[in-house]
C-alpha cells in the first residue's frame, strides 16, 4: 500500500493519474473500510494540505466552493447560510460535529451516495462540479455526475476541485429537509430539496425539487409547469409528483411504502420553506430544526 | 422525610474522573504485554445446524499462528448459572449466528483473521426456531434436543427453558365480578446494552496461575466461569478489570475470559482479544429479551382493579445465560406495583435460535412496564378515569399487600406519582400534537454478601480495598464518601483499590443495582473498626473515655471540649508504630421479605423484593403527525430509592437511564431476517439516542425512611430509572394517536401505520 501527501495540486493530479485514490477528511473512505464496506485502496494520495482547494469565493456568476471546504465551513459561512441556504441545511445535518469538521463537500459529492445530504440542494441550485486532471479541466452539471450508488461520470484520473453554484436571482430561496429518527449521527431515511423563485405577485416563477434516498442517485425534477400557481398548490403538487416519481427500496431503515409517503411530506415542506426564504424570511439553519421535522423543541 | 430536588448538591469529585476525562486512564484494550498475540474467533454464521466437518489444520499450519482451539481442546464442561446448556465452543450443533466454533491466537490481528478464514466448517442445516410463540407449540423443532439431560433448578419443558407463575386469590371470580374487562396484546422487540467500549480480554500465564484483564461488570463471576470451564481452583485465577467503558448489564456474566486464557496457555504467550462493534452486537449472551404479552384486567366501575390475567413468552435465545429467572422477574412486572386481589400470571422463557438473552439494565422491566402501563391506560380509559387518578387509586402504598403477598414497609410510590405529575405540569392545556404520558415502575434491591477492607497508613492517607466493580454508575466512587463520613475525614484522603479478585473480598459485581446497597454496608463496617481503633488511640492520648471521642473534620476530639483534640493523621502516625489501622467488613445483608397468599412457581424473582425501589415518569411528547416521528420535549422523573447519598451521581444516573429509555421507546430494537440473523448489528442501523436528542430532565428524589435499606437508608438506583420511561412515552403517544402503539420500539413508521389505521377507522 502506498500513501502520498500531495504538496501541490499538480502532485495530487499526478498521483490520481497514477491510480491513487484521493483522501481528504476520510469520513467515507476510512469509516467504510473499518465497517468492512470496502478495503482501503492500494494507493492513497492525501489532498488535505492544498490550500487552493479550501476557499469559498464569491464571483460575478455565483459562488465557488473548493473541494476541501468542510461541512462546518458551509454551515457557518455568511453567504452559504443565506443566499444558498439549502446547501447549508444539508451540511448542518451531516453526522456529528466531528464529521462536519473533517468531512468535505468534494468528498460528499464524489462519494455519490443516494442518501447524501448535500446532493439534492446542489442539484436544485444547478451547481456544476469542476473536475481536473493532468489532461485539463471541465465542468459537469452536478445531476449529470451521479450514475448509480458510489459511481460518477468522472474519469478515473479526474479530481473534483470545486463546485460552482450560480446566483439564484431575485426573490429566490432554497431549502433541504430530511426525515431523521434522531438528531445526530443520522443518515437520511428520505430527504428533499427545493429551489423556489417567486413572481412579484407571490406565485411560483421557478420550482425545482431534488429527492434524497428514494432512487439509486439523487433525483431531480424541474417543475416548470407549476409557474403561476400559488405556493400551497405547488407544494401539494410537488409532494404528489415526488411520491409518484420516487423509486424507494425497503430496508432496515424503512419500508418502501413509508419512504414513498414521507418523501412527499419532505418535498412539500422543502417547497414551503424555500418559498418562505424566497419571500425574504430568515429561517435558521438547518431548516429541519426550525420547522420541526420530527417535531420541534 | 421527603426531599425533592436538592438545590445545592455537595461537590463530588469522582476518583476515576480525571483519568477518564483526560485520557490517561487505561482500558483493557490499551494494555500491552511483551510478546502478546492477537485472538480472533471463528463464528457459526448460521443460526441452527449440525457440524459435519471442522478442520483447523490449514489454520494451524499458517506462519505466525500460535494456537487454534476448539471444544476438543478444553474440558468437556457444560455451564450456565441456571441451566447448564452450553460449552465454551460449539459442540456438534450451533444454535445462533454468534456462537464461537474455534479461537485463534496469532502474531497479529490480520494473521489471526486469515487463520480464522482458513478454518473449514461444513454443516447440515437444522430447522430454525425464529418465533417465540411458535417455539412453544408441541410440534416445534427443538433448539436443544437433549434439554432433559441438562443440569438445572428451573421448571422446564422442551423449548420452555424456565416457567414461572404467580397465582393469587380467584382470578375467575375476580373477572366475573368486574364491570369492565380489558384485553390487550403487546410485543416488545429485543434490544442491546451497547456500551461504548466493545469488550476486551487479555490473559497471561505465569506457571500454573493466570492473570486475566477483562472488561467485565462481574469479576468474581468471570473468575468462577474460568475456574469451572477450565477446571482450575479459584486461587490460581486472578481477574483484574482496568477502567470499564460502560456495561449497562451487557458485561455481566462470564464471557470470553476462559477462551483467551486457554489460548494463552496453548500459545505460551499473553493473548489479547478486542471485539469489533459488530462482534459486540452478535456474539455475547447479553441482549434485552423480546417479549410477547397478553393482558386481561378486570376493573370495577369505580376504577378498582379486581383481577389480572397475564401470559408472557420471553425470547431466551439459544442458551439460558443469566436469563434463567427472567420469567419470574417479568411475572412480577406484569403485575406491577398495584393492589390486585386476584391474579394469575404465566411466564415462559423460550429457546429460539437468536443470540442468547441476559441481564441488560433492569432485565424484563422496561419492556414489561411499557406493555403493562400501556394496558393500564387502556383500562383507565374504559372506566373514564384520568391515568394519574387511576394509578393513585390502584398503586400500592405503605402497609399495603402487593401482588406477591409482600406487605410493604414505608414506601414512596404515591409521592412519586404526585412529584412526577407536578414536575411535568400534568393537566395543563397542550397543543393537539402534544401530550403528557405517565407510568409507574418498580425494581428490587438484591440483598447479597459483599466485602471490603479499609486501611489508613502512617501519613493519614487511606485506601479502600473493595471487591465492588465500578461500571460508570459512580457507586464505587461513592464508597469514599461513606468511609470518610464514618471516620470524620475528607473523601479525597482515600484511594480506591478495586476490580481485582486476588486483592479484595467477594462482591457480586456491578449487577442488580447492588453495589452501594451491599458493599456500602461492608465499607461502613470496615471503617467502623478503624473508627473504634482511632477512638481508643485518641482516648489514651487525650486522657478521656473512648465513648466521648468524636471524629470530625480530620480531628479526634472530646465531646463538649472541641479544644481537646488530636489530628487523625497524628493518630495514624502513632498507630504505624504499633497496632496498624486495618478494618474489614461485610455487613449483614437483610433477609428476604415474607411472601404470603400466593402460589408461585419460581420465587427467586420475588425474594429479591427486599427494600423495593419505586418510580414514576411523566413525559411530554410532541408528535409529527405527517411522519410519525415523536420528539421528547420534557421528562419528569420521580424516584423512591431511599436516601440519596451522592445527589450529583444519583441525578446523572437518572438522566442517563431516561435517555436509554427514550432509545428503547423510539429507536432501539433488533430486527431479524427469516433465519434469525440480526439485520441491524451496527450503530448506524441500531439507533441509540444522542446528546442532541436529550430533552430537559427534571429529577425528583422522594427520600423516606426505608426498612431493610442499605447504608443510611439508601436503596439501589442503577436500574430503576430505566424502567418507566418507555411506558410513559407510549401513553403520551397513545393520547395523540388515539390508540396505543402495540410494538416496541415505537418507531416512526409503526406510529405512522397506527395513525393511518386510525384515520381509516374514523
Amino acid at each position: 500500500m502506498s500513501f502520498v501527501i500531495a504538496q501541490s495540486l499538480d502532485e495530487a493530479l499526478a498521483a490520481v493519474a497514477g491510480g491513487a485514490r484521493p483522501i481528504a477528511g476520510g469520513t467515507d473512505l476510512v469509516v467504510g473500510a473499518r465497517h468492512g464496506k470496502a478495503p482501503l485502496p492500494e494507493a492513497l494520495v492525501a489532498i488535505d494540505r492544498l490550500p487552493e482547494l479550501r476557499s469559498i469565493t464569491e464571483t460575478a456568476d455565483g459562488i465557488s466552493i473548493g473541494a476541501l471546504v468542510t461541512h462546518h465551513d458551509i454551515e457557518s459561512h455568511p453567504l452559504l447560510t443565506t443566499v444558498y441556504a439549502g446547501l447549508a441545511d444539508g451540511s448542518a445535518l451531516v453526522g456529528s460535529p466531528a464529521t462536519r469538521h473533517m468531512g468535505t463537500i468534494g468528498g460528499n459529492i464524489m462519494n455519490a451516495s443516494p442518501a447524501m445530504d448535500t446532493g439534492a440542494p446542489l442539484a436544485v441550485m444547478l451547481a456544476e462540479v469542476e473536475l481536473r486532471s493532468v489532461r485539463g479541466s471541465r465542468r459537469v452539471p452536478i445531476e449529470q455526475l451521479w450514475t448509480s450508488p458510489g459511481c460518477t461520470t468522472a474519469e478515473p484520473d479526474e479530481l473534483c476541485v470545486a463546485v460552482h453554484i450560480p446566483v439564484p436571482g431575485p426573490r429566490a430561496g432554497s431549502a433541504y429537509v430530511r426525515l431523521e429518527y434522531r438528531r445526530a449521527m443520522e443518515i437520511a431515511v428520505v430527504g428533499a430539496a427545493a429551489f423556489v423563485a417567486l413572481a412579484d405577485d407571490g406565485t411560483i416563477a421557478a420550482l425545482r425539487v431534488g429527492l434524497t434516498a428514494v432512487a439509486p442517485t439523487v433525483f431531480t425534477g424541474d417543475l416548470l409547469g407549476q409557474a403561476g400557481r400559488s405556493v400551497a398548490d405547488a407544494a401539494k403538487a410537488t409532494a404528489e409528483l415526488s411520491m409518484e416519481l420516487a423509486k424507494p427500496i425497503s430496508d432496515v431503515r424503512a419500508s418502501d411504502r413509508y419512504r414513498r409517503h414521507t418523501v412527499g411530506v419532505m418535498a412539500r415542506r422543502a417547497v414551503e420553506a424555500a418559498a418562505r426564504r424566497a419571500a425574504g424570511e430568515v429561517i435558521a439553519i438547518p431548516v429541519n430544526r426550525a420547522i420541526g421535522i420530527g417535531a420541534a423543541s | 422525610m421527603t426531599m425533592t430536588n436538592p438545590s445545592a448538591p455537595p461537590r463530588f469529585l469522582r476518583a476515576d474522573g480525571p483519568d477518564k476525562v483526560t485520557g490517561s486512564g487505561r482500558y483493557t484494550a490499551d494494555l500491552t504485554l511483551t510478546g502478546a498475540l492477537a485472538a480472533k474467533f471463528k463464528y457459526a454464521d448460521v443460526t441452527h445446524a449440525r457440524i459435519t466437518k471442522l478442520d483447523v489444520s490449514a489454520a494451524k499450519a499458517m506462519p505466525g499462528v500460535f494456537a487454534v482451539l476448539t471444544q476438543a481442546d478444553v474440558p468437556d464442561v457444560k455451564f450456565g448459572p441456571f441451566v447448564q446448556d452450553r460449552t465454551l465452543f460449539a459442540n456438534d450443533v450451533v444454535r445462533y449466528e454468534g456462537e464461537v466454533i474455534a479461537a485463534v491466537a496469532a502474531v497479529d490481528a490480520a494473521t489471526a483473521q486469515r487463520a480464522v478464514d482458513a478454518i473449514v466448517v461444513e454443516y447440515d442445516p437444522l430447522p430454525v426456531v425464529n418465533d417465540i410463540e411458535a417455539a412453544l407449540s408441541p410440534d416445534s423443532p427443538l433448539v436443544h434436543s437433549g434439554w432433559a439431560d441438562y443440569g438445572s433448578s428451573m421448571i422446564r419443558d422442551r423449548n420452555d427453558a424456565s416457567f414461572a407463575s404467580i397465582a393469587k386469590g380467584d382470578v375467575d371470580a375476580g373477572m366475573a365480578a368486574a364491570d369492565h374487562v380489558v384485553r390487550s396484546r403487546y410485543v416488545a422487540d429485543g434490544c442491546h446494552a451497547a456500551p461504548i467500549e466493545p469488550r476486551a480480554v487479555v490473559a497471561q500465564w505465569e506457571g500454573n496461575k493466570v492473570t486475566i484483564w477483562t472488561s467485565t461488570q462481574v469479576p468474581f463471576d468471570a473468575r468462577a466461569g474460568v475456574c469451572e470451564t477450565l477446571e482450575i481452583p479459584n486461587n490460581r485465577v486472578r481477574i483484574i478489570v482496568p477502567h470499564l467503558g460502560g456495561g449497562f448489564g451487557g458485561k455481566c456474566g462470564f464471557h470470553y475470559e476462559a477462551h483467551v486464557a486457554a489460548l494463552a496457555r496453548a500459545a505460551k504467550r499473553p493473548v489479547r482479544l478486542v471485539f469489533s462493534r459488530r462482534e459486540e452486537f452478535l456474539a455475547p449472551d447479553r441482549r434485552r429479551e423480546g417479549i410477547v404479552y397478553d393482558f386481561e384486567t378486570g376493573v370495577k366501575a369505580d376504577g378498582t382493579i379486581v383481577a389480572r390475567r397475564a401470559w408472557l413468552a420471553l425470547d431466551n435465545g439459544a442458551y439460558t445465560a443469566d436469563a434463567g429467572f427472567f420469567s419470574q422477574l417479568a411475572a412480577m412486572h406484569a403485575l406491577g406495583p398495584y393492589r390486585i386481589p386476584n391474579a394469575l400470571v404465566e411466564a415462559h422463557l423460550v429457546y429460539t435460535n437468536h443470540q442468547p438473552s441476559g441481564s441488560v439494565r433492569a432485565p424484563t422491566a422496561p419492556q414489561t412496564c411499557w406493555a403493562l402501563e400501556s394496558h393500564t391506560d387502556e383500562v383507565a380509559r374504559a372506566v373514564g378515569l384520568d391515568p394519574v387518578a387511576f394509578r393513585k387509586l390502584n398503586a400500592v402504598d405503605t402497609g399495603v399487600e402487593g401482588a406477591s403477598g409482600q406487605i410493604y414497609g414505608e414506601i414512596g410510590i404515591q409521592q412519586c406519582i404526585d412529584a412526577a405529575a407536578a414536575g411535568a405540569g400534568y393537566g395543563q392545556e397542550l397543543p393537539d400534537d402534544e401530550a403528557i404520558g405517565v407510568a409507574i415502575g418498580w425494581w428490587p434491591s438484591f440483598s447479597v454478601p459483599s466485602g471490603a477492607y479499609v486501611k489508613i497508613d502512617g501519613d493519614g492517607s487511606g485506601q479502600i480495598i473493595t471487591g465492588a466493580q465500578e461500571c460508570g454508575t459512580g457507586a464505587v466512587m461513592t464508597l469514599r464518601q461513606l468511609v470518610a463520613d464514618e471516620l470524620g475525614m475528607d473523601a479525597e484522603n482515600f484511594e480506591l483499590v478495586y476490580q481485582d479478585t486476588s486483592v479484595a473480598p467477594y462482591d457480586m459485581g456491578a449487577t442488580g443495582s447492588q453495589t452501594l446497597f451491599n458493599n456500602g454496608r461492608a465499607v461502613v463496617a470496615a471503617a467502623g473498626q478503624i473508627a473504634d481503633q482511632l477512638r481508643n488511640l485518641a482516648a489514651e492520648h487525650l486522657e478521656a473515655s473512648p465513648a466521648d471521642i468524636v471524629l470530625a473534620d480530620g480531628v479526634a476530639s472530646v465531646t463538649g471540649s472541641p479544644d481537646r483534640g488530636v489530628p487523625i493523621a497524628e493518630l495514624a502516625g502513632i498507630a504505624a508504630g504499633g497496632e496498624l489501622l486495618i478494618g474489614h467488613g461485610s455487613g449483614t445483608p437483610p433477609g428476604a421479605p415474607e411472601i404470603v397468599g400466593s402460589v408461585c412457581v419460581g420465587d427467586l424473582g420475588m425474594a429479591a423484593w427486599v427494600a423495593p425501589q419505586f418510580s414514576c415518569h411523566a413525559v411530554r411528547v410532541k408528535l409529527d403527525r405527517d411522519t410519525g416521528v415523536a420528539r421528547i420535549l420534557h421528562v419528569s422523573a420521580a424516584h423512591d430509592s431511599g436516601t440519596i447519598i451522592n445527589p450529583i451521581g444519583a441525578t446523572g444516573q437518572v438522566e442517563g437511564a431516561v435517555l436509554m429509555g427514550i432509545g428503547q421507546a423510539l429507536t432501539e430494537g433488533t430486527t431479524y431476517d427469516a433465519d434469525g440473523r440480526q439485520r441491524n448489528a451496527a450503530l448506524l442501523e441500531y439507533k441509540l439516542q444522542t446528546c442532541a436528542d436529550a430533552p430537559p430532565i427534571d429529577v425528583h428524589f422522594i427520600q423516606i425512611n426505608t426498612p431493610d435499606a442499605g447504608p443510611r437508608g439508601a436503596k439501589g438506583l442503577a436500574e430503576a430509572p430505566n424502567v418507566a420511561t418507555a411506558a410513559a412515552i407510549s401513553n403520551a403517544i397513545a393520547q395523540i394517536v388515539g390508540t396505543p402503539i402495540r410494538q416496541l420500539p415505537m418507531t416512526a413508521e409503526r406510529v405512522w401505520e397506527a395513525l393511518i389505521s386510525q384515520e381509516t377507522a374514523s
